[in-house]
């Protein structure tokens, strides 16, 4: 077999020409499309491994223990004994969040606080979601017009998942991570998108 | 060893809060802490200077999340002293159940997290909680909410008692009473609880009293100080409990003082229970568009709450406060900590810290 010639620059250049006339010889030799063939294996290849990664990251949600006030309360009783989370892979909760994927704000969120959160949103592993937890982060609650807080956590981060009440039910935190898991596998209409977070971390720099 | 500087929090999965620490150590031992708070002020004050007078309760329940009812009681009675309001005969029995009540579910929920700050992850933390659900589900069956009652109205409730509050009152006393007392098999005859928490974030007498400590922080430190037996309100008169006391001041004396509250305070609900009367009006008055007229003259109220004293200072107006001001016991506990952590090693910070039973909603107002 003859010794393969190093590349020209000129053949660097005009390699996909190079590939598109090594396809067509070997189309002609075997008869057969070769890159329609590669194309539907890689659609298949790609369809299976995300199918495969929405169900690894649907069914492993760990949320970070970070509170911030009356709803962090209602937190610590979404741990207890009484709502047994970790049957549907909402593991304990972290201290750090680079081993998070859930950041639930619970509390209202001051001014002094909200270059923090946004920090830990920063630090979190990629993708993560927001759940706005409660009234106050989800508009201010009851101290929208104080001087000192923001109204609702979505100034600030793009939240997935809103909860209601002041404050709201274990229960209903519950809920609210089933609705982020069918959201995250695409089982509801708001799914065929990417998460919220993922569509706004690509226009990152534009916003403040 | 040159001293170190380390900054903790504000937000840190052992700070009981948003609470940031100026921590200096040298090596392992804590030379100064400063903490540094106002991560969670909104201004309460002066956000009720502009609300009527029973729109506040609201408010005032976000002041101290882990005993919402106890600074509700705080504000409807300053408003009642100052309209001039006396509470029912049969609403006085009832809120001091309800009160007592809340006191158990706040100090469980302090004892779940102050033995997991202490390093034994869990098991107690459980049963606190277990325990806390029970309580919690009898008041939401009184008020109808699980956490943020608002139930306090002028002068009683906002409704009459389930039909069978009294039995089922008086079996979750039973039930309180068989599994709290569970609990020192696990800590007091544990040695690594009683190493960790022995000797550890001394407070003196004289010191408590001089920051002005409320609470079971002052009681650990020795003095008998209870506003329930010193000023006493509703029916706490008519019933006999022991004020329970620290001889050292150290960790170990305050989750003695808390343990022992809890039992005092089943005793408490069992007497008010045989003393209430079962007939009776108990319903306060509704809340309407302009309520009664507030005489303006200052009135000041004290209520001993489960974390220490709260004071409300008030000068009202005819349908709102003019001016008003909480004095919250956290605040001046919190004070303390630089004190009562020095020279003690960095890993008992935190436990020092959770012993003074903080709710950092209430230091920031």
């Amino acid at each position: 077999m003859p010794e393969q010639q190093p590349y020209t620059p000129e053949q660097f250049l005009n390699a996909e020409k190079e590939m598109d006339r090594l396809l067509q010889d070997s189309a002609k030799r075997y008869k057969t499309p070769v890159n329609a063939v590669f194309a539907k294996l890689s659609d298949l290849t790609k369809l299976t491994a995300r199918d495969f990664v929405k169900w690894g990251r649907s069914n492993s949600l760990w949320p970070m223990q970070f509170g911030l006030a009356c709803c962090a309360m209602e937190l610590l009783d979404f741990g207890s004994a009484r709502i047994d989370a970790e049957r549907k892979g909402y593991l304990l909760f972290r201290g750090t969040p680079r081993q998070t994927d859930v950041m639930i704000v619970a509390g209202w969120v001051t001014k002094s606080m909200v270059p923090r959160v946004k920090r830990m949103y920063e630090q979190m592993a990629k993708p993560n979601y927001v759940i706005a937890y409660g009234e106050c982060a989800t508009s201010g609650g009851p101290w929208w017009e104080s001087y000192n807080i923001i109204q609702g956590i979505d100034q600030v981060l793009p939240v997935d998942v809103y909860v209601a009440g002041c404050p709201p039910k274990p229960e209903n935190l519950f809920t609210a991570l089933m609705k982020l898991q069918d959201k995250i596998s695409g089982k509801t209409a708001g799914d065929t998108e990417p998460s919220v977070s993922e569509n706004i971390r690509r226009t990152e720099d534009s916003r403040v | 060893m040159g001293v170190m500087r380390i900054n903790v929090g504000p937000i840190h999965p052992s700070t009981h809060g948003v609470l940031r620490l100026i921590v200096d150590v040298d090596g392992d031992t804590v030379k100064s802490v400063e903490p540094r708070i106002g991560f969670l002020h909104r201004g309460v004050e002066k956000l009720m200077e502009n609300r009527m007078y029973m729109q506040s309760p609201s408010y005032t329940e976000k002041l101290d999340y882990v005993a919402p009812m106890a600074w509700d009681d705080l504000f409807v009675s300053s408003v009642e002293k100052a309209i001039g309001i006396e509470v029912k005969e049969r609403a006085k029995y009832a809120r001091t159940i309800l009160l007592e009540f809340q006191r158990i579910a706040s100090h469980l929920l302090w004892l779940g997290t102050f033995v997991n700050d202490n390093g034994q992850l869990f098991t107690l933390f459980m049963w606190a909680f277990r325990e806390r659900a029970e309580v919690l589900k009898l008041l939401e069956d009184v008020s109808g909410s699980r956490m943020f009652y608002v139930n306090w109205r002028l002068g009683g409730l906002q409704r009459e008692l389930p039909a069978d509050f009294k039995k089922r009152a008086y079996a979750l006393c039973d039930y309180l009473q068989q599994h709290i007392s569970e609990y020192p098999d696990l800590l007091d005859s544990n040695p690594v609880f009683l190493e960790r928490t022995r000797g550890v974030g001394v407070l003196s007498k004289s010191d408590a009293i001089t920051y002005g400590a409320s609470g079971p922080v002052l009681r650990g430190s020795g003095v008998a100080e209870d506003t329930r037996q010193s000023e006493p309100y509703y029916v706490y008169d008519k019933v006999t409990f022991r004020v329970p006391i620290g001889s050292k001041g150290d960790c170990y004396d305050r989750y003695r003082v808390r343990y022992e509250e809890m039992l005092q305070s089943i005793r408490i609900i069992r007497q008010a229970l045989d003393l209430m009367p079962d007939t009776g009006d108990m319903i306060g008055m509704p809340i309407r568009l302009i309520g009664p007229n507030a005489k303006p003259d200052p009135v000041m109220v004290r209520r001993e709450l489960p974390r220490g004293e709260g004071i409300i200072y008030m000068i009202p107006d005819k349908q709102r406060p003019y001016r008003i001001y909480l004095r919250s016991p956290a605040f001046a506990n919190l004070s303390l900590l630089g004190r009562m952590s020095v020279n003690c090693k960095f890993a008992d910070l935190f436990p020092v810290l959770g012993s003074i039973d903080i709710v950092l909603a209430e230091v920031d107002r």
